[in-house]
């Protein structure tokens, strides 16, 4: 049996990485409420992110905030690219939201293969933000990274609020994910909102991927797990509540992180596809149906 | 019909499969005109409305002052100035009323006061601004229908089309709705106004035209309907 330590220290790891979780179940939201369509391809804007971020910290020598900077805006073109030249010509054409899902995960793959070609099939890493960790408290370890994400994802979640509840381009955006029609008759581009939440997710899958990566390398085939744990971190939450899906991606983090220190490192997968079942037979809206942004 | 017209629908057809919703339909509304559509249900009415906005696929032709917007997207076409209130509202039922409305304002240029809207919108339905802070998903039929139209007033429309406002409301709610209705046509608004019975909407109307089976079948002033035995017999009683 592990000790209060150990299982402490689980708790502790499955936060943060349950946090990163949340950030790419939020970018599956923000895409689901402005169109209905899952993008299968969220996953790899986490390693796009990670990646993008080490090829500049090693190849250009240039320092973090710099190369944050760089990446993030970069992932946020890529998805724009993506929806320009996949989604937006089969959407027009009115291709079935199956169609559009499938040529997502195809994008997915695709992108993949170009990392490969234009990087390598190696894991790549680059250091801690803030070098000297980890904090010790009593024996419990927590690095520094942790509160990088911490920070950082609450900061993210504090941005999307303001930006859903305060701009005109996200009350747009909310209005779209609630009633598209009725959002065009009032004069909102609809096609423009769906363009924009393809950039916002990518840019929040490029953060959550940049975050991550000091603390578990990132290759090119990174993108699938993360996907399948926001997808999962998602569901749980309520598909298509942003707020919902973060709370869903810390449960999962740390419901993976007890599992492996109680069964082992096997049982991670195991326990995150059997949450999905559980909550699928008997909460098929999700966990946190509460959650839901309260009117302003 | 006087003055110059507003919106002029040219043909304009549609069809859900195999089935022929609207066979080619003319109509013209000028500016400042009060226009009914009268129909029973199924005659193609909201089909109508949803071709002249681009929610339906049609051919034909839309004309807005003159100008041809038949490729014009739904939005392009609110940003003329056409707003269409659809049946069932079109709410956004989980924002407040005040974010409705705010969104209602999206189309109107920089530098307007969103807030003399919100003023002009609370003179005409007091209600809205007690309601101000709840959902829209809370209000009772009759509010939820004054915010649909208090939120399409926001965006200063030169055109309103509205989608039976009526349905599913008290008489009384629903007078109260046709009364602003007359009040911002007075005002020079130019309204298209579709609904299955309305003897008020036709005292409100200048003009009249009759939908049945997917096709107009009746062109006259509002004031010929009283005079005319079927209409009379299907339509003010």
């Amino acid at each position: 049996m592990p000790d209060a330590v150990q299982f402490i220290q689980s708790l502790v790891n499955g936060v943060g990485v349950g946090l990163i979780y949340g950030l790419v179940g939020i970018g599956f939201c923000v895409i689901y409420n402005a169109s209905g369509i899952v993008n299968f391809a969220q996953g790899v804007f986490v390693m796009l992110g990670g990646m993008a971020c080490e090829v500049l910290l090693r190849k250009f020598h240039l320092p973090l905030p710099i190369a944050f900077l760089i990446a993030v805006p970069f992932v946020a073109l890529v998805g724009l690219l993506m929806e320009v030249l996949v989604v937006r010509p089969m959407w027009n054409r009115g291709s079935p939201l199956f169609a559009i899902i499938l040529a997502t995960l195809a994008t997915q793959i695709m992108i993949e293969r170009i990392t490969i070609l234009t990087v390598d099939e190696q894991p790549h890493t680059f250091q801690e933000f803030t070098l000297g960790g980890p904090l010790k408290i009593g024996a419990i370890a927590i690095p520094y990274q942790l509160f990088w994400i911490v920070g950082c994802g609450a900061l993210m979640v504090g941005l999307l609020w303001l930006f859903f509840t305060r701009t005109r381009a996200g009350r747009a955006l909310r209005a779209c994910s609630q009633n598209r029609e009725a959002a065009a008759l009032l004069g909102i581009p609809v096609g423009a909102m769906l363009l924009l939440s393809f950039a916002l997710s990518a840019a929040l899958g490029a953060v959550a991927g940049i975050l991550v990566t000091p603390m578990q390398a990132i290759a090119f085939n990174s993108g699938t797990p993360f996907g399948v744990s926001g997808f999962i971190a998602a569901i749980i939450g309520g598909f298509g509540n942003a707020a919902g899906a973060l709370a869903g991606g810390i449960l999962l983090g740390v419901l993976q992180a007890v599992a492996i220190v109680l069964l082992g490192a096997g049982f991670k997968n195991v326990a995150a596809l059997t949450a999905l079942l559980f909550v699928l037979f008997l909460f098929p809206s999700g966990l946190f149906a509460g959650l839901k942004p309260k009117a302003h | 019909m006087t003055g110059t017209p507003l919106i002029e629908l040219v043909d304009l057809a549609a069809a859900y499969g195999q089935v022929q919703a609207l066979k080619p339909t003319s109509l013209t509304v000028a500016e400042g005109e009060f226009v009914t559509v009268l129909g029973p249900n199924g005659a193609g009415k909201s089909t109508m409305l949803r071709a002249a906005m681009r929610l339906t696929p049609a051919s034909g032709r839309v004309r807005f002052r003159g100008r041809d917007i038949t490729r014009l997207s739904t939005h392009g076409r609110a940003r003329e100035g056409i707003i269409l209130v659809q049946e069932g509202r079109g709410l956004f039922g989980q924002m407040s009323v005040r974010e409705n409305l705010i969104l209602g304002a999206y189309t109107i240029a920089a530098g307007e006061s969103v807030e003399a809207r919100l003023e002009e919108v609370f003179r005409l339905f007091p209600r809205l601004k007690e309601r101000f802070g709840q959902t829209a998903s809370s209000l009772s039929g009759g509010e939820q229908q004054m915010l649909a139209i208090g939120r399409a007033l926001m965006a200063k429309p030169k055109l309103l089309m509205l989608d039976e406002p009526s349905l599913g409301l008290a008489p009384r709610v629903a007078a109260e709705i046709l009364d602003t209705l007359g009040t911002l046509n007075r005002d020079g608004l130019g309204i298209l106004l579709v609904e299955q019975k309305a003897p008020q909407a036709l005292r409100l109307a200048k003009r009249v035209y009759v939908l049945s089976l997917g096709g107009i079948v009746a062109e006259l002033a509002a004031s010929e309907v009283g005079s005319h035995h079927d209409l009379s017999r299907f339509y003010l009683h």
